[in-house]
């Protein structure tokens, strides 16, 4: 009984979950085109402020859009889910400074705002969406980031977005070390790219993933 | 497959490994073509197909051999005697400025006398600019014999030899000239027997500053004043010595400074100016064999190391003004040649600095031009690689026979003294851009590399890589039968990334500079999976492993930012240097937690073996002991030489380093020998007393070498050496507790990164300047090459011998599943069990580094950088090598040695 329940209300269609990918798509797009267009600002130039204006614009985007896939739907409102998904963004964005320090970001008075924005804009990645649909349910968290064992359409349309931010910004400190002395290759310009394209890769690489499942499942019904 | 076997192949395989390396050093860094012989009279002839060498002048004269070079020169010797006083490591820099630039207020000020001879036009400055490698013993060889040096110079440095090749010492020699020397007894190495006078001193006691160059200025006056001589050479090493112990803007550079002023001023205003009238005339040449970096370190090639001075002070040079700043340090040999008349040495590639011939009449000046160009189209067309004589293809012939055919037209219109000043301009020009080509081609003459050789060693290297990955294989297959299956594991297959993801990134001029980001970021890498492993598996003590996985990146992150290392970001700040910024207060402090916390953790370490018996007490004892001595050391010696810099607090520091030295070699050996006899008296089972005697012999490995390097590493560097021991401490506990979710050869590559991690955050990099010299003279009072390069690897390889070291202590709190039967002791099986992971795992890793750094050298054997960057680097993995070895050696005779003494121990126990 409570497992039939449990798959009727996550069985999302795919459309629905394409509108979804494409809303965060567009999100980011948007918001690079505020920096440019607008403020007239750039991740190479101001990479403080691009990164700000980048995560105020995606991070309540994701969080308002993951929202609507929430588990366990009849206990907790909408609002408490965009609650949770506020919440969860600072704490990934902790998470995030921790694993970039860790990997040898600079640390320093110069760097501190610059490490703090790209770790919420991370978060907005990673952590947020995550928070909000899969609330303080340690097992699901346990299940999804540790595991990687992905069940159903929501599962892939977190983890493989965010997994690809990761491996992203990962490979995006590739160039850093080189001496072509190009502003672009300071922290955390190249690692926000690597996030972004990584990211995108990740939403579409996602949505692959959903059509399959759906698909078996109608099989499988 | 039995023990035996393994234990013959990888003795093979590392066998075929040296004699591969060997194979190719030899091919690669070949004693670089140089013509033999020396020049004598017929390098005042025109280079002619039929080398007719007439072997007749040797039998003449000195003094007749000087009239005959006179006679043949055509060019009256401008100057009588030379002063050659050598500054070692003033950068030119700080007498002539930078870009133009005057330099700073403090530094003329602090050379008051010399900056008055350079304004009053009395002096002539060039930036000499100094191939690599820029230590002396190379740099020496250049300036004399005019011919950049090969690049194993660098590794002879400390092992001087005579200097065979053509020079103008040999030349000043063979003329009859009467010769002192004082100063850097490298000089005397290098021409043994040719100083009338001479008095040496040893640049190896890096500490003295002050002794080292009052030993050189205390016979000045008196050779000034003697006058028997034609050249003096004076060798300062006492500004070399201030920047190594407290970089450029040290407080002993002023005064040092103001000290070699006086000398300058001394000499001047006695010899030159007082004989200025005299018929005699005397030039003082004022150089520096190579610059320093800001820390005072050298031996690279930054524009702050490379960029020497060159001063030449005489009567002559009035009222010349330099026409360009900055020149080879090559052209001094050229110009001193032709200036007192003795023929170029043969294998001279500089050419010659026409400012100071200017002076002379023109036919003179083109004249001299006309020998160096001859000198060097001698040595272009030996080295031409057809042989086919006076045939060369390239531009330079061409521009040889423009000029020859300008200066023989000035010839005949001078003789009708129809010659105009746009005649003798064109062909001034013309062998100026002749011997700037000619002297540009032969300093980077690619030389030719005996292919078979190179090829024949690469693939002895790659067999011996091969055998080693099939022996891991083999191995793997034994231990790891398919009773499981094979599951994947990222931190697996992370291990195997890494060592692809590091030779890919080789290939790199920038990331082989830059290597040290490489090797934290993929360490981090490895430790963030295995985290990540962690919180995904249920077995297992999981907090007690998070938290060493915690400690391992959190003391991996301080490392990394202990020293900025590299050659691009050197300037950032960083941990050494704000210590040193705060002051050595700091520093002693941070030095003393960091021996406290060796001890504590030494202590810890032993303390779970308590139990067994008042043997594991007696060696916690000896290590307090050397630890409290160490900390002794530290507290009373240290601090106060590198403050005053004269190091004279003497013996009583000698003889206590030498105690501790002999105190933990002693403890040490006697712990490794003696843990299997004490063990088998606690115990019965045999694996047990195994594991314990190899986890004492391991704590004393560990300990004794941290105890030693907290002995000998700059002060900066304990915390990173004890931080470095929590590290691997850490992994040895996390590993010890996974069970079997980690294998062992997981464990032991991730303990070789590191180490090789460990490596760059001690401050090392892959230039040869960060070498720590000074230290390699610790608890030495007599100078000794051997004793002193041992102690210089030490230091330098401090992290990756120790992580080879904690192999020992890692295999003895591994989980191993061996059930023996009762009487069935097979010691070929246990030794195999416990050694080899631990034996194939670093010889395998390391022999892909070397293979593919060395196809990556042989590829970029044309690269631009290849004698400044890709070259030290192969140095530096031809040593790891070498450590490698020795370690393993180390580990494999030790774990043999607990085996088969345990084995025996038993086998005897029934029967008595």
């Amino acid at each position: 009984m409570k497992k039939n329940n449990k798959k009727k209300s996550q069985n999302f269609s795919p459309s629905k979950l394409l509108l979804s990918h494409l809303i965060c798509g567009i999100g980011l797009a948007s918001s690079f085109w505020l920096a440019i267009n607008v403020f007239s600002i750039n991740l190479i130039d101001y990479p403080v402020q691009t990164l700000c204006l980048l995560w105020l614009v995606q991070a309540p985007v994701v969080i308002l859009v993951y929202s609507f896939f929430q588990k366990d739907k009849n206990q907790s409102s909408y609002l408490k889910a965009v609650a949770r998904g506020l919440l969860g963004l600072p704490v990934g964005a902790v998470v995030n400074a921790l694993g970039a320090i860790a990997l040898g970001a600079p640390v320093g008075s110069r760097y501190i705002l610059r490490t703090l924005n790209w770790s919420l804009l991370m978060s907005a990645f990673t952590f947020a969406p995550a928070a909000s649909v899969y609330c303080s349910s340690w097992v699901d968290w346990h299940r999804i980031f540790a595991n990687t064992k992905l069940i159903e359409s929501v599962d892939y349309m977190i983890c493989i977005p965010a997994y690809g931010a990761v491996i992203g910004a990962w490979f995006g400190a590739w160039p850093m070390p080189l001496d072509w002395e190009r502003t672009w290759q300071e922290w955390p310009i190249c690692v926000t790219y690597g996030a972004i394209i990584g990211y995108l890769v990740g939403l579409l690489a996602s949505f692959g993933f959903v059509v399959r499942v759906s698909r078996q499942r109608v099989k499988g019904d | 497959m039995k023990c035996s076997t393994f234990t013959l192949l990888t003795a093979l395989a590392i066998l075929l490994q040296i004699t591969g390396l060997s194979l190719f050093i030899l091919g690669f860094f070949p004693i670089k073509p140089a013509l033999s012989g020396v020049s004598g009279p017929e390098s005042f002839r025109p280079p002619s197909c039929a080398s007719t060498q007439d072997q007749n002048h040797t039998a003449l004269h000195p003094h007749q051999l000087k009239s005959l070079y006179q006679k043949l020169s055509e060019i009256p010797p401008s100057y009588d005697r030379l002063i050659l006083l050598v500054i070692d490591g003033l950068p030119a820099e700080f007498v002539l400025g930078r870009d133009g630039q005057p330099p700073s207020k403090t530094l003329k000020d602090a050379m008051p006398y010399t900056q008055s001879l350079l304004a009053g036009k009395m002096a002539l400055g060039y930036h000499a600019k100094a191939a690599p490698p820029t230590v002396t013993l190379p740099r020496l060889k250049a300036m004399t014999s005019g011919s950049i040096g090969g690049f194993l110079d660098v590794l002879l440095n400390f092992n001087t030899q005579a200097f065979l090749e053509d020079n103008i010492i040999g030349q000043f020699f063979r003329i009859g000239w009467k010769m002192v020397m004082l100063g850097d007894e490298t000089w005397l190495k290098l021409f043994p027997g040719l100083f009338t006078r001479h008095d040496g001193v040893s640049s190896f006691f890096v500490k003295d500053t002050v002794q080292v160059d009052h030993n050189v200025s205390r016979h000045l006056s008196y050779e000034l004043y003697k006058d028997d001589w034609n050249l003096l050479i004076l060798h300062y090493l006492g500004l070399d010595h201030v920047g190594h112990l407290g970089g450029r803007s040290s407080v002993m550079m002023g005064p040092k400074l103001r000290e070699m002023d006086e000398i300058i001023k001394m000499i001047h205003l006695s010899t030159i100016q007082s004989h200025e009238s005299d018929h005699r005339q005397t030039l003082l040449v004022v150089i520096s064999d190579h610059g320093m970096q800001e820390n005072g370190n050298h031996g690279g090639s930054s524009y702050e190391e490379t960029d020497s001075l060159v001063l030449f002070i005489g009567p002559g040079i009035s009222h010349v003004s330099p026409t360009y700043d900055t020149i080879n340090q090559v052209d001094i040999t050229p110009t001193l040649a032709l200036l007192f008349g003795i023929p170029i040495p043969i294998n001279n590639a500089g050419h010659l600095i026409a400012d100071l011939f200017h002076p002379l009449e023109d036919h003179q000046l083109l004249r001299a031009m006309e020998l160096n160009s001859w000198q060097l189209l001698r040595l272009l067309q030996a080295q031409a690689t057809d042989s086919t004589c006076g045939n060369l293809e390239d531009a330079s012939s061409s521009l040889y026979l423009d000029a020859a055919a300008l200066h023989g037209s000035w010839k005949s219109k001078n003789v009708l003294r129809s010659a105009s000043g746009n005649d003798l301009k064109s062909t001034v020009l013309a062998y100026t851009e002749f011997l700037a080509t000619a002297s540009d081609q032969l300093s980077h003459t690619a030389t030719d590399k005996p292919i078979g050789l190179l090829v024949s060693g690469i693939m002895t290297m790659l067999l011996s890589c091969v055998m080693f990955m099939g022996l891991l294989y083999k191995m793997g297959q034994e231990v790891y039968p398919n009773k499981q299956v094979h599951k994947f594991q990222l931190s697996e297959a992370l291990i195997g990334g890494i060592i692809v993801i590091i030779v890919l990134s080789m290939g790199s001029s920038s990331l082989v500079e830059e290597e040290q980001y490489l090797w934290h970021f993929m360490t981090s890498t490895f430790f963030l999976v295995l985290l990540h492993q962690t919180i995904k598996s249920n077995t297992g003590n999981r907090t007690s492993q998070l938290f060493s996985v915690a400690v391992i990146l959190i003391s991996g992150r301080i490392l990394k930012g202990w020293h900025q290392g590299g050659v691009n970001w050197t300037h950032l700040p960083d941990i050494s240097k704000s210590l040193e910024i705060l002051g050595s207060p700091y520093v002693k402090l941070l030095q003393i937690i960091s021996i406290l916390l060796v001890i504590t953790l030494c202590l810890c370490t032993l303390s779970s073996l308590l139990s067994r018996g008042s043997f594991v007490i007696l060696i916690g004892l000896s290590y307090l002991c050397s630890g409290l001595l160490v900390l002794h050391y530290v507290i009373k010696y240290q601090g106060s030489e590198s403050e005053t810099g004269t190091g004279t607090s003497g013996n009583d520091a000698i003889v206590a380093v030498r105690l501790i030295y002999g105190l933990i070699i002693a403890s040490v050996t006697v712990t490794v020998i003696a843990s299997p006899w004490f063990m088998s008296f606690e115990s019965k089972d045999l694996v047990s007393v195994i594991k314990d005697s190899l986890y004492l012999s391991g704590t004393a490995y560990v300990f004794g070498w941290c105890l030693l390097q907290l002995l000998l590493q700059q002060s900066v560097n304990s915390m990173v050496i004890s931080l470095l021991l929590v590290q691997i401490v850490a992994t040895i506990y996390y590993a010890s507790r996974s069970g079997s979710d980690v294998k062992q050869w997981v464990e032991i590559a991730a303990i070789y990164y590191l180490g090789m991690a460990g490596h760059f955050s001690l401050g090392n990099t892959n230039t040869l300047a960060t070498i720590d010299v000074a230290g390699a003279f610790i608890g030495i009072s007599s100078h000794s090459t051997v004793l002193s390069g041992v102690i210089m690897f030490v230091i330098t390889y401090a992290s990756p011998m120790l992580a080879l070291l904690s192999m020992v202590m890692s295999v003895s709190v591994k989980e191993t599943n061996i059930i023996l039967k009762n009487n069935e002791v097979n010691t070929g099986q246990l030794v195999k069990m416990f050694l080899g992971f631990p034996c194939l795992v670093p010889l395998g890793m390391n022999s892909v580094l070397l293979v593919a750094y060395t196809v990556i050298l042989l590829l970029m054997r044309n690269h631009l950088f290849i004698w400044t960057v890709f070259s030290p680097k192969y140095i530096y993995v031809v040593v790891t090598t070498v450590c490698v070895l020795v370690g393993v050696l180390i580990v494999a005779s030790t774990v043999t040695y607990v085996i088969s003494t345990a084995v025996f121990l038993r086998k005897k126990k029934p029967s008595s």
